[in-house]
């Protein structure tokens, strides 16, 4: 089938592109002023601990072969030990992968979902009060700074009216509690998800809003929607089966061309929250000097955000005939 | 009772720039089974026209003016609900193939159904398929083509399943707008000549709307030479074909190439269309007349009855 | 306009593109509410910036960075002599305002011109010769844009050490070239073609030649118009950085005021504080892309309200 063909050949590119991050932090961690034993063994460490991770890292060897220690270390999970954790970086990382995936992908959907919707409303109530209404408030929500919105959401949610947790993921007292079942923690974890969830749904919504609008609005003027309305088809049915199809497809490429904005927004995001995720991670490494941590929470964001770049080509290809066939 | 009767249609469009009438009070008649063609250059009305009859002109346009009488209903007095019911079912339209007629991203087959879907309520989904397939053969299209997307499809596959999907829900009128227009020749003749034979078949009304006289002159049993906005000649199409009374008909015939015939040179029209939102007082095709009259250019012209079917819009043709 | 007026409009190529367009574009600019009030906006904040240098001129106590007011040991509200308070060490925070205005407009503007001048000549460049050169460069693009560039300067930050803020400049003007040059090049390819072009090639013209006298003058108006959308990019990604502690410490910008009002705890007691730095940055962001989609019309004909007719 041709979409196996597609998502392979895309599979490729991406590990392609990957093999260069990877090589391109490899000589920036390596090469930059300094000295890179510093960045990559923990001062504080044994002496013979050290020598042991020097060893492992192969730091004292030529650059060639570091290169090659260094891809073969990276496909065997091993990253080194973050400075601040004491802890193997491989631990950290995955253990707060599957918070960032959370959080992203849900307020991608959401904000996505929502985004066409409205913005295929507000296309059919073109120049009233409604679609007035719905486009200066995505242009409003959009251009709001992120981690502002964030700060303001804590406070008149969290702070002043107190509906809703200040900081974290999780309340220890539920989590801890082993009579607990999962859907009380799951619950928990969608309470303290709410505000950032909510943050990261404003600033992205109205984006996809406005190129639902102005997409549906161009498909409408297209040959076909001539010929479902020359079939005696009504309005309603002409807008939901044969324009909002064609219409959403911008959406979705919009959507993996925003990806490194939406990543940028969820590191921000996690930061201010204090979401446990990858993205907060990286923020705190790096102003910890934390080396090992930064750099290996830096390669799974960019795994992340090509992934998702692959996912949202699979989801185009599928919805547009024209690639698969 | 003809099929259809229009008279005095007018049809008007605002433009930024102004008001302006793009059908001039355009009457015809058409009989069950026959096909009238109508001739004109682009920006002559006849897609207008077209719309008109289908009630799908854009919002900014609208008929200001005449009657379109369908088996005796005037369609202008239908509402929209209505007006929505007549469509396709009793009349249809084939589009360009060439155009964006085929919704994209569904399936070609499911699309021809879902004009039948529309109009009968009782009608289940697998029976239209299976219509699907019947019609697909009448136009002669492989059947396991049917889940195919339009962008698989040949220009003239394309073209044929436009027409499958027009003769869906068995329509007493067809109204083609150039329906051959982006093909090549082969498969232009190939249409044409499976046009014919369902017509005959169906016993099919079919205004077909061209640039080509050479097309309507060859499908059609009447034709209807457009210019401006206005119908400037009308009649059997042996009368208007072989002997043209119309300057601008004469014009038209003299700038298409024929095989037969001694050779001569082809002879392109000089001039410009004139501006539709202030058109001149008097004839319209006045400044490119090879042989205009004294009156021409400032009183309109009338109509002229070469014999009891043929008549022309023109003060010189007597 | 009569047919025949349409089809005059034979094209040539032109000697001062720029002027043309311009004036062209300001017409239809002028009709556009949204570039109108983008517009004003703009000018807004550009006076901000100006007047960014009065306050410290009047009392040294004004000065963003280090200005201290004898009489105040902290926070404190909106006062007669400190129109919108003061910060946790005692600073005008109206005077941090001011100068994160002059911050914003020349981090926002370096770094689009930057871009636009890397992005053009790359574009040009891969346009024009074609081939393997611009496979490469096209491919090169296509890594760059795919990278989140916050994440990416936070990493060499880390690197590196704290950042100034010409650096931070540059890095996101590194990151930025690519979207200017998919433009630039897809404008080349069809210039290209252009007899202009072949006539030139047959003069014996050479390459640079050709691309700085030929394409180049077609090409610097699109450049030019795109410059508003990367000018917001640029400003909030500063802003981001500041704000999380990575920017240049010794600049007054309003990433950095937000970061001083979350990182000294005075996020919930001084809303004077918090709220004018993050409307500055929001309505920045929102009058150029306003500013952006009015130029939208101005460079997509088929955008402009036009009435169709058939």
């Amino acid at each position: 089938m041709e979409l196996r063909k597609y998502i392979t050949g895309r599979l490729m590119q991406i590990t392609l592109i990957f093999f260069v991050i990877l090589t391109v932090l490899f000589l920036l961690f390596r090469l930059a002023p300094g000295d890179p034993v510093t960045r990559m063994v923990d001062p504080d460490m044994t002496q013979e601990d050290s020598q042991r991770l020097i060893a492992e890292l192969g730091l004292d060897q030529p650059l060639g072969i570091q290169y090659v220690i260094y891809v073969k270390n990276f496909f065997m999970g091993r990253f080194g030990y973050s400075f601040h954790y004491g802890e193997p970086v491989v631990d950290i990382i995955w253990d707060r992968l599957p918070n960032t995936v959370l959080l992203f992908t849900t307020s991608i959907i959401l904000s996505a979902l929502v985004g066409i919707f409205l913005g295929k409303i507000a296309s059919w109530h073109k120049g009233k009060k409604i679609d007035s209404f719905m486009t200066i408030g995505a242009l409003a929500t959009h251009t709001l700074f992120l981690p502002w919105l964030a700060l303001l959401m804590i406070w008149v949610f969290a702070y002043k009216l107190g509906w809703f947790p200040i900081t974290g993921m999780i309340s220890e007292e539920v989590w801890l509690d082993p009579e607990s079942g999962f859907v009380a923690k799951a619950l928990d974890v969608l309470y303290h998800m709410v505000l950032p969830l909510s943050t990261l749904f404003l600033i992205h919504f109205g984006s996809y809003l406005l190129i639902m609008r102005s997409s549906m609005l161009e498909t409408l003027k297209e040959d076909y929607i001539l010929t479902a309305r020359a079939k005696g088809l009504e309005e309603k049915a002409i807008r939901n089966h044969h324009a909002a199809p064609n219409a959403a497809l911008p959406v979705v490429t919009s959507i993996g061309l925003s990806l490194a904005f939406s990543i940028n927004g969820g590191a921000l995001t996690e930061t201010v929250f204090t979401w446990p995720g990858i993205g907060r991670e990286l923020v705190s490494a790096v102003s910890q000097n934390d080396y090992p941590l930064a750099q290996a929470s830096f390669l799974l964001i960019a795994i992340v955000v090509l992934i998702s770049n692959l996912i949202v080509d699979v989801l185009y290809a599928y919805l547009d005939p024209r690639i698969r066939y | 009772m003809p099929l259809l009767s229009v008279e005095n249609l007018t049809v008007g469009y605002n433009t930024k720039h102004g008001s302006l009438k793009a059908v001039d009070r355009v009457s015809f008649t058409l009989k069950e089974g026959e096909s009238l063609g109508f001739v004109g250059e682009s920006g002559c009305g006849k897609t207008t026209m077209g719309m008109a009859l289908m009630g799908l002109l854009p919002p900014n346009g609208s008929v200001r003016e005449g009657e379109i009488l369908f088996e005796g209903t005037d369609l202008l007095k239908l509402s929209s609900e209505q007006m929505r019911q007549v469509r396709w079912s009793e009349i249809a339209m084939i589009f360009q193939a060439a155009m964006n007629a085929l919704n994209p991203v569904q399936r070609v087959g499911a699309q021809v159904a879902e004009a039948m879907l529309v109009h009968d309520d009782l009608l289940k989904e697998e029976a239209a398929l299976a219509k699907v397939e019947e019609l697909f053969d009448l136009v002669g299209i492989p059947r396991d083509r049917m889940l195919d997307y339009p962008h698989q499809y040949s220009g003239g596959m394309k073209q044929r399943a436009i027409i499958a999907m027009a003769l869906a829900c068995n329509p007493k009128l067809i109204i083609a707008d150039e329906p051959t227009t982006a093909l090549d020749v082969i498969v232009q003749d190939q249409i044409l000549e499976e046009m014919k034979q369902l017509q005959k078949e169906f016993n099919l009304s079919i205004i077909f709307i061209s640039h080509d006289i050479s097309i309507v002159a060859d499908m059609c049993h009447d034709i209807g030479v457009m210019y401006a906005g206005q119908l400037v000649e009308y009649g059997p199409r042996e009368a208007v074909f072989e002997s043209p009374v119309h300057p601008y008909t004469k014009a038209l015939l003299a700038s298409f190439p024929t095989l037969t015939g001694e050779k001569t040179d082809l002879a392109p029209i000089p001039g410009e269309t004139p501006n539709l939102v202030r058109p001149p007082a008097g004839c319209r095709f006045c400044d490119r007349c090879t042989k205009p009259g004294s009156t021409c250019k400032t009183e309109p012209p009338q109509w002229v009855a070469i014999s009891e079917e043929h008549k022309a819009l023109c003060c010189r043709c007597k | 306009m009569t047919n025949a007026e349409q089809k005059k409009q034979v094209e040539a190529p032109v000697r001062f593109p720029w002027l043309e367009s311009f004036l062209e574009g300001w017409s239809i600019f002028k009709q556009n509410l949204l570039g109108k009030i983008g517009l004003s906006l703009l000018v807004m904040f550009a006076l901000m910036a100006l007047f960014s240098y009065l306050p410290p001129l009047i009392n040294p106590m004004y000065n963003p960075m280090t200005g201290v007011d004898p009489n105040i040991l902290g926070c404190t509200g909106p006062s007669l002599k400190h129109w919108l308070g003061t910060d946790f060490m005692g600073r005008d925070i109206l005077s941090q305002l001011l100068a994160g205005a002059r911050v914003a407009f020349m981090v926002g503007v370096s770094a689009a011109v930057m871009s636009i001048a890397l992005g053009t000549a790359i574009g040009m460049t891969a346009g024009y010769l074609g081939k393997f050169t611009d496979t490469v460069l096209m491919r090169l693009a296509d890594m760059i844009m795919v990278m989140p560039t916050l994440l990416v300067v936070l990493l060499l930050a880390a690197v590196f050490g704290q950042l100034n803020i010409w650096t931070i400049v540059l890095i996101i003007a590194l990151f930025r070239w690519p979207g200017v040059s998919r433009i630039i090049r897809g404008q080349t390819l069809s210039l290209k073609q252009r007899p202009f072009v072949e006539a030139a090639k047959v003069a014996g013209a050479s390459h640079m030649r050709i691309i700085f006298r030929h394409i180049m003058p077609n090409v610097l108006p699109l450049a030019f118009l795109f410059m508003t959308f990367r000018v917001t990019s640029a400003i909030i990604t500063e802003a981001a950085l500041a704000f999380l502690g990575f920017g240049d410490p010794g600049t007054v910008s309003w990433g950095m005021m937000l970061q001083w009002v979350w990182k000294t705890g005075n996020m919930f007691q001084a809303p004077y504080w918090l709220l004018p730095p993050g409307i500055c940055i929001s309505l920045i962001t929102l009058s150029f892309y306003m500013l952006g989609r009015a130029m939208d019309e101005v460079l997509d004909p088929r955008l402009r309200k036009e009435d169709q007719t058939d």
